[in-house]
């Protein structure tokens, strides 16, 4: 990360029992990190207090002292608009600003374009809120905050984690226990994937791909020439399937067309691609266009590690076996490139390639199964050697990256804005009863006692002057494309806006999000979309039009 | 360190430190006094009154869990004082008289597990008169996980102390007075009209397999083949889980989900709906049990693994002589492992020659 030189969380999970100020913003922690949830609310108990920032009454809103319920998109003015209140009090970290940052006078100088007043247009929030909560945070020694893709999935996500960092850095909450910048990572092994180096801006280990050195290193390691320089990301490569450059792929355990955005366009593109290989644990959409199927594990099937996102280096043990021939996927992986022609070693287990990564990468070379088979409590990275114990936080001597940049922000309005003819903001989510595409929470039972079916959050205004009630059936469009889901009038949303869980391959949402990217990070916009909705009356197809055509040109 | 002192247990020093409990200093050193309501993760309670021990000076007993230790304080437990013996015996003969038992006259073993049956196997209980406590149950809960045995409850409020102090959901609650006491909800609804997020905190906090799991309800604990310590699979939080296996129909299943000892792993003991409960999946009869490939039938065919492997490898191979390494894509994923990670970067870049591999990990 830009900012201070890691994108992962500065702090650990087991200090937050122990905080005295939780500044929660774009994450729904309650539902997609319960267990993270429990420790606020145990600190909470205990007489932390804690402030939500988000668009939505999410559950932890009942448990927060503060909600402040922004406007979707408008995160860069009211962390702007933070820090502006806290310099106008003085409450400036002087020291930590001198001796590990720079580029403080540029970010000062433009923090006067947010005074409160604009603010609260701009954000919804009151202004009297937004210095409060500002204040607090800097006052509070031991104070963290916490985000995740709500703050991410923008087209201007980089934007806002720069915004958050200025705010920790200028109040010097980093490089401490009890503190820091914590970016939740929302999948057992998101961060585990990028530490591996399965990004193309990285090999292994965050050692960056278009660095000679580094490709000269993996070469000798690998024993084979690499390719130069960085590689496309995956918003970079969908779009090369979707334009038709990309003409063959490689998806393993993904449904590239339930996860990805506009997957109208998408699907067509993968129509059309000229070999693609699926491996996975059930059928899927994408396995529909396979020209191969390799059947892998679960995670009770194998061994490896997974890494959390406190860092932490944990073990996955094998329970039980494969069903069928099915085989772990790492064995798969290493048959294939033995089958393409490329020497991969015999691995004699997971253990082996885990010591190789070891070997590769500096920020791991202390870890190894054995090792983590005495640590219950996993390791967490950095861990340079086999004395070194891990690293509880991170930045304790200064930022990793050596000094740490201020790095000017300015608001920049969602990619699609409401109008007359899509009047509703659409934003994606999750509940706490299902996980990602479904694929395994939708095969329990339980879990769809609980959330059986999608549904949309509608403001009741809104519904109102839709004329549908808590659920009716409507139809959401986008300019990409059209689902249906049933109406759920939850108290949740603020007048305008619409809310849609993303678990229900039958209510794709991704057919109507937008797949403009961050320019950094390349990753899409879920968060903000203009829809509209279009009530769907059984039997009555011309009231229903009629309806339609009513709400396409509402009164605001 | 300085500020430790000692206590004496049993006539031999324990090192406490201030405001620990004796109970705490107790089992750090390794010295067993049995507890029913307490849990490292809540406020002592008292409530069952196992770990009450002699403490000089005190007329009465005291419980150990809720006691702080003092510098020279001198404590019994039933390794000493006879006078804790004959209140364990009494006590765990209370209970049973109260509590639904087997053929040879235990406290039964549940899916869960019985504290209570191991304690009577330690101490002398006398046979009593059996009590019908007329505990209610809540009729027509049709939550899909989570069941309540009255007859087996100790009123030890543990899941109830649970669900406010941890989970803080506050769902169930202890209900009614004196023999009726009971766990019960608001109006005594199903848990699915509740607050309840079934998280089953409450299962793996009893004591006695008063709250059992739903699935998988026959298979007692000495019937599992092994307990394997791994990571759960669903959100970023690491929590630790054991997978219970067992045999069913003579094959090896993951048949139940429970959770690590409270203090041992970063997730405290704790879990969460998906973690516990939605394990389903591991053995579904959904799963891709064959390596496929599409004949020109437009079909997906079963066949070898080296078969699959040579068409996949030809290919992938092919692409990349007709149009460049530029023309593949390599899609990781982040619920595969590090290694597994790791191999589809070196896949893509050693063997394809191309950097375009990427993970989910970007949303």
């Amino acid at each position: 990360m830009k900012s201070f030189g890691a994108g992962v969380m500065s702090n650990s999970i087991p200090e937050i029992r122990d905080l005295d100020f939780m500044f929660v913003i774009g994450s729904n922690t309650t539902e997609a990190h319960p267990i993270i949830a429990m420790e606020m609310k145990v600190a909470r108990q205990r007489g932390a207090r804690l402030v939500v920032a988000d668009p939505r009454k999410i559950w932890l809103t009942e448990y927060a002292d503060t909600h402040m319920q922004l406007k979707p998109g408008s995160d860069v003015w009211l962390i702007n608009a933070m820090m502006k209140a806290i310099a106008d009090e003085g409450l400036v970290d002087k020291d930590f600003i001198a001796k590990h940052t720079e580029g403080w006078p540029e970010l000062k100088a433009n923090l006067q374009k947010f005074n409160l007043q604009e603010a609260e247009k701009m954000t919804g929030v009151p202004a009297a809120a937004i210095k409060a909560v500002a204040l607090e945070y800097a006052r509070t020694r031991k104070a963290a905050i916490y985000y995740t893709l709500g703050i991410t999935e923008h087209a201007h996500g980089t934007d806002n984690i720069f915004s958050l960092a200025n705010l920790v850095m200028m109040t010097g909450h980093l490089g401490v226990p009890f503190g820091g910048l914590n970016s939740l990572r929302g999948q057992n092994n998101v961060q585990g994937a990028t530490d591996a180096g399965a990004t193309p801006l990285y090999y292994t280990g965050f050692q960056p791909a278009d660095d000679p050195a580094n490709r000269a290193k993996f070469e000798k390691a690998w024993n084979t020439d690499l390719p130069a320089g960085v590689g496309l990301n995956l918003n970079a490569i969908m779009k090369g399937v979707e334009e038709g450059h990309v003409k063959a792929l490689y998806v393993m355990g993904e449904d590239i067309l339930i996860s990805e955005p506009n997957t109208n366009h998408l699907e067509h593109g993968v129509k059309e691609l000229e070999f693609l290989i699926h491996q996975d644990i059930f059928m899927n959409e994408t396995t529909k266009y396979a020209h191969v199927v390799f059947p892998g594990a679960n995670f009770a099937e194998k061994d490896g590690v997974f890494t959390n996102t406190d860092r932490r280096v944990q073990r996955v043990r094998k329970a039980v076996n494969p069903p069928g021939n099915a085989r772990p996927d790492w064995e798969i992986l290493a048959d294939f490139a033995r089958a393409a022609g490329y020497a991969m070693p015999h691995y004699k287990n997971a253990g082996e390639v885990y010591a190789e990564i070891a070997s590769l990468a500096p920020r791991y070379a202390g870890i190894s199964h054995e090792r983590l088979d005495r640590t219950p409590m996993g390791i967490q990275w950095p861990c340079t050697s086999t004395e070194h114990e891990g690293t509880v936080y991170m930045h304790k001597d200064g930022p990793v990256k050596g000094k740490g940049t201020f790095i000017v922000t300015n608001y920049r309005p969602p990619v699609e804005l409401p109008d007359s003819e899509y009047p509703f903001n659409l934003a994606t989510g999750r509940v706490l009863y299902h996980y990602n595409a479904g694929t395994q929470t939708r095969r329990d039972t339980g879990t769809m006692d609980k959330v059986g079916e999608c549904f949309i959050e509608v403001h009741e205004e809104d519904a109102a002057r839709l004329g549908v009630k808590d659920g009716d059936m409507v139809k959401i469009v986008s300019r990409r494309g059209g689902i249906k889901a049933k109406v759920w009038q939850s108290g949740r949303v603020q007048k305008g806006n619409v809310w849609m869980p993303l678990h229900f391959v039958e209510a794709a949402i991704n057919k109507l999000t937008v797949d403009v990217g961050d320019p950094l990070a390349g990753t899409a916009e879920y968060k903000v979309c203009a829809v509209n909705l279009i009530p769907i009356k059984p039997g009555k197809p011309a009231q229903a039009e009629a309806e339609l055509q009513a709400v396409r040109h509402p009164q605001h | 360190m300085s500020d430790r002192f000692n206590i004496t247990v049993d006539g031999k020093p324990v090192a406490a430190k201030p405001g620990e409990t004796v109970l705490r200093a107790c089992q750090r050193e390794g010295i067993h006094i049995p507890t029913l309501c307490d849990d490292t993760r809540l406020d002592p309670m008292g409530a069952c009154r196992a770990c009450l021990v002699e403490v000089d000076g005190q007329r009465r007993l005291q419980p150990a869990c809720a006691w702080k230790a003092a510098p020279n304080q001198n404590v019994k437990t039933h390794a000493s004082s006879p006078r804790v013996q004959k209140h364990q015996d009494l006590l765990v003969s209370l209970y049973m008289a109260d509590h639904k038992l087997d053929e040879s006259g235990l406290p039964i073993e549940t899916a869960n597990s019985n504290q209570l049956r191991s304690w009577a196997q330690e101490t002398r209980p006398v046979s009593l008169e059996a009590v019908e406590a007329p505990r209610a149950a809540r009729a027509g809960d049709k939550n899909p996980y989570i069941q309540y045995n009255p007859e087996l409850c100790i009123l030890c409020a543990r899941c109830t102390r649970y669900c406010d102090e941890i989970e803080a959901v506050n769902a169930i609650t202890l209900t009614n007075r004196g023999s009726e006491t009971t766990i019960g909800t608001a109006g005594m609804k199903g848990l699915l009209e509740t607050t309840c997020e079934l998280c089953g905190g409450c299962i793996d906090t009893c004591p006695t397999g008063a709250l059992v799991e739903k699935k998988a309800i026959e298979i007692l604990p000495h019937q599992l083949e092994r307990k394997v310590r791994t990571t759960c699979n669903y959100c970023g939080v690491g929590c630790q889980m054991d997978l219970n296996v067992a045999k069913v129909n003579g094959q090896e299943k993951v048949v139940r989900v429970t959770s690590p000892p409270p203090g041992e792993t970063v997730n405290d003991g704790n879990l969460c709906v998906k973690g516990r409960f939605a394990y389903d999946f591991i053995h579904h009869k959904d799963r891709i049990t064959e390596p496929m490939i599409r004949k020109a039938d437009g079909n997906l065919h079963a066949v070898s693994w080296p078969e699959a492997l040579k068409f996949a490898a030809e290919g992938m191979n092919r692409v990349k002589q007709r149009h460049g390494p530029g023309a593949l894509g390599f899609i990781s994923s982040a619920r595969c492992t590090g290694e597994e990670n790791f191999l589809m970067g070196k896949v893509s870049r050693a063997a394809f020659k191309t950097g375009n591999v990427h993970s989910c990990a970007a949303t």
